[in-house]
């Protein structure tokens, strides 16, 4: 029965053709870990933020009289509202995190160097659709904490000389944050980012997939568990297909890997919805939003918190914004900038110690500006 | 490096010709609620705090702040008139002054916003004692005037109510009303670890408000038999106030319950994978 | 191969349950709600209510009023206080709704007049059939 189902879908599809040559023919370099999975991972958690955003979008109602309470029916009156409200809240700060592991492996394994800058150059786009999706999505539930956050974050463009004002007014849609901001951040986080995010990961995983995955760097490493041949990478020259001396086949190998990170990110995400509900729900995310009473300790979401802490302690405030303009232009074009040193980061310790004081520093910041 | 250097010096220079931003930053950012402690404007305090009033008058402010009222924002005019944002009108009748009270005014004085309680005052012994004798307990002998506590049973004990006659009558009072106030602080307690567990139970706050103030102000009248028959009532509606906390309660626990499921069937999904992985040779 | 195929059993096992396990939370997602959950009614005589009177009902677990406008009709509003929650009294004389906690004033359709309240009470449909008024 089953046997003439297959060849029923082979005369139509020439599915086993394609299953050779795309899934089982696709190869993957040897010394390939877990963290080459990242990628994957990011793109599920997104799809899982997706699926429960279109059914978070059949209850939630973006005006202001009725946000809150929508999300109050969903989280007490829907059977079940509550996890799907639950997983969006947290697989978003999971795939914040999820993306940020996948930077500093792409990062320390130098797979950002030519042929692959375009990847990288798609890869820093996306982080910022994110942190936009991010921002636009915690303003929908217009709560105090809500509010407050998105006032302070779309005042950040004011420091911009020229163009700050119109801008902040363009995000604000008028002076201060109203229905309006509601209105348009809803359409920005429903309509306009998902197509630009897609197109933008299009683009990405097609040059990932047309390159090849890149081949781990650490050849020379003494004591590194070797017990087969790594490969130079040959200078690039032209295009050409990804020749690896030592491979083993994307399905099942690798797929088996994706699958089991795959779960690991599904299973935090239930830990932290099991054990710790509240992490990402402050009180003051709990309560309406009330223009006229600012709460006490008001501060944005975490993944906001190292740009917040840095404007506050940078007295001038538009050295202050383009420091991190210039650092998002620089963190963007990197592949452009770092084109020649070698791929093993091991060999470079000047690099390695700035890109780990960097990281250090982004978390110090975070951590002042929690509890400042 | 030629560009870096060049890149710099632009930098430098932009970043010199907008110091001038320091005004602008001050004004959209730092002066903002949000970014630091807002800064209270109030012509009382400012008088009242200074060292040219009398010890009397310039520990009010610091009564206040120890106070519900000032937890709830309710502020020297809110009470006493005034002009609050203009030293030179802040005592002005015109703005509707009219200072502190005489001891048999101060039932109506307060009883400008708590009403329901005025009037259940003065059909009480205390309110009419106050009214004919001209002494008598008003709302600041128990309550008193800056330094008001949230209300709770305490209120009533041995020397606050023997200045005017025997303990025996509040004792009584005390009794009836002790296993309501119990009731209602123990509900109080679990709708604060619900907030901490992330619900939001507006409707069974407002719910216990009403039947805790609904209480207190019936405790106004001093009619004991009248606290007797009521409490039945009370009791009744805090039952079903409690069945719903409890429902809440067991809902948490469900979610809980729930959640850990799935995710033990995904950390099960995900050991079996990584067996299964094995198996393939790499 | 054995070991493959067992543990590729287990799998399919796992799988399907977390599969289920999110089906049926989504199916009673989207499912309708249920009537009862979301309203309630109350139907009352109409000529229970003179012209300028009220009669106090609780519609589920709402107490709410019934008040017979001069010039205006029946009007049904929620009797509690969007401040804190108290319930509002009917004052005949002022033809206002004064709630006896915070001096909280309303005027008959649930505006809010002065005092603390932030926003007015919440209104109930009112439709009148007949003789009967039905409410919710």
């Amino acid at each position: 029965m089953l046997q003439k189902i297959k060849e029923g879908i082979e005369i139509r599809f020439g599915l086993n053709s394609l299953v050779e040559s795309k899934l089982k023919g696709y190869k993957i370099p040897k010394g390939t870990n877990i963290f080459y999975t990242l990628g994957i991972v990011a793109m599920f958690a997104y799809m899982v933020q997706a699926v429960t955003g279109y059914f978070l979008l059949m209850y939630y109602v973006p005006h202001t009289e009725h946000a809150f309470n929508s999300t109050q029916i969903i989280m007490n009156t829907v059977p079940y509202g509550w996890l799907v409200r639950m997983v969006h809240i947290v697989a978003s700060s999971l795939m914040l995190i999820v993306l940020v592991l996948h930077l500093i492996s792409i990062f320390i394994m130098g797979s950002y160097k030519k042929p692959r800058e375009i990847t990288w150059l798609a890869g820093g786009l996306l982080i910022l659709v994110t942190l936009a999706f991010c921002l636009s999505g915690y303003l929908l539930p217009w709560s105090q904490r809500s509010y407050w956050a998105t006032t302070i974050a779309t005042n950040i463009p004011t420091a911009l000389p020229v163009v700050g004002d119109l801008l902040a007014n363009i995000l604000k849609g008028g002076d201060s944050v109203t229905g309006i901001t509601l209105n348009r951040f809803f359409a920005l986080h429903v309509a306009f980012l998902p197509p630009i995010f897609l197109i933008i990961v299009g683009l990405h995983v097609f040059m990932v997939w047309r390159i090849g995955l890149s081949v781990p760097p650490y050849s020379n490493l003494k004591g590194f568990k070797a017990n087969f041949n790594f490969m130079e990478e040959k200078s690039w020259t032209e295009y050409r297909e990804a020749d690896y001396k030592e491979s083993y086949p994307f399905f099942p190998n690798f797929v088996l890997k994706e699958a089991f990170m795959i779960t690991v990110f599904l299973a935090v995400t239930f830990f932290l919805i099991s054990f710790m509900p509240t992490l990402f729900i402050p009180e003051a995310a709990n309560t309406p939003a009330d223009p006229f009473i600012t709460p006490a300790d008001i501060k944005p979401e975490w993944y906001f918190l190292a740009p917040y802490q840095l404007l506050k302690i940078i007295p001038n405030k538009f050295f202050g914004i383009s420091i991190q303009i210039i650092f998002i232009g620089i963190f963007l074009f990197w592949p452009f900038i770092d084109s020649k040193g070698d791929r093993n980061i091991l060999k470079r310790p000047l690099l390695l110690g700035l890109f780990i004081v960097m990281l250090l520093i982004w978390f110090v910041l975070t951590v002042w500006g929690r509890y400042s | 490096m030629r560009y870096i250097l060049s890149v710099l010096l632009i930098f430098g220079l932009v970043c010199s010709a907008s110091a001038g931003y320091r005004e602008l930053f001050e004004r959209e950012f730092l002066s903002k609620p949000w970014s630091f402690d807002r800064m209270e404007v109030s012509a009382c305090i400012e008088c009242h705090t200074s060292d040219t009033m009398s010890p009397e008058l310039q520990k009010i402010p610091a009564d206040w702040k120890n106070s519900w009222h000032f937890q709830n924002d309710i502020s020297c005019h809110d009470c006493h008139g005034g002009d609050h944002e203009d030293a030179s009108m802040s005592m002005s009748h015109q703005r509707g002054f009219f200072g502190s009270p005489e001891y048999a005014d101060v039932p109506d004085f307060c009883g400008k916003c708590h009403i329901g309680i005025l009037n259940n005052y003065l059909e009480s012994g205390h309110g009419n004692a106050l009214k004919i004798t001209g002494t008598g307990p008003n709302c600041v002998t128990c309550h008193g005037a800056h330094n008001i506590q949230k209300a709770s049973i305490d209120i009533i004990y041995g020397r606050r109510c023997t200045q005017c006659h025997s303990y025996e009558r509040a004792k009584v009072i005390k009794q009836a009303l002790f296993m309501t106030e119990n009731r209602m602080n123990e509900i109080e307690k679990d709708l604060l670890r619900l907030k901490e567990a992330g619900v939001f139970a507006e409707e069974e706050k407002k719910t216990l408000f009403r039947t805790q103030a609904e209480f207190r102000t019936l405790f106004h009248t001093i009619d004991v038999a009248l606290v007797n028959e009521s409490t039945d009532r009370f009791t009744r509606s805090l039952g079903a106030l409690d069945e719903k906390i409890k429902d809440n309660f067991k809902e948490l626990l469900f979610r809980k319950r729930f959640s850990t499921f799935l995710m033990l069937v995904f950390i099960g999904m995900g050991v079996l994978i990584s067996f299964l992985s094995k198996t393939y040779k790499d | 191969m054995h070991r493959r195929g067992f543990l590729r059993f287990l799998l399919s096992v796992f799988s399907l349950t977390a599969l289920g396990s999110f089906l049926y939370p989504i199916s009673r997602f989207i499912a309708p709600p249920l009537a009862s959950k979301f309203t309630s009614k109350l139907s009352i005589e109409k000529d229970l209510i003179p012209v300028g009177g009220a009669k106090e009902i609780v519609l589920g677990n709402t107490p709410a009023i019934i008040i017979n406008v001069p010039d205006k009709g029946y009007v049904a509003v929620s009797r509690v206080c969007t401040h804190l929650g108290c319930l509002v009294q009917y004052d005949k004389k002022s033809k206002r709704l004064i709630c006896p906690c915070h001096a909280g004033v309303f005027d008959l359709e649930g505006k809010v007049l002065s005092g603390p309240p932030p926003k007015p009470l919440e209104t109930i449909p009112l439709k009148v059939e007949g003789g009967n008024l039905l409410i919710g």
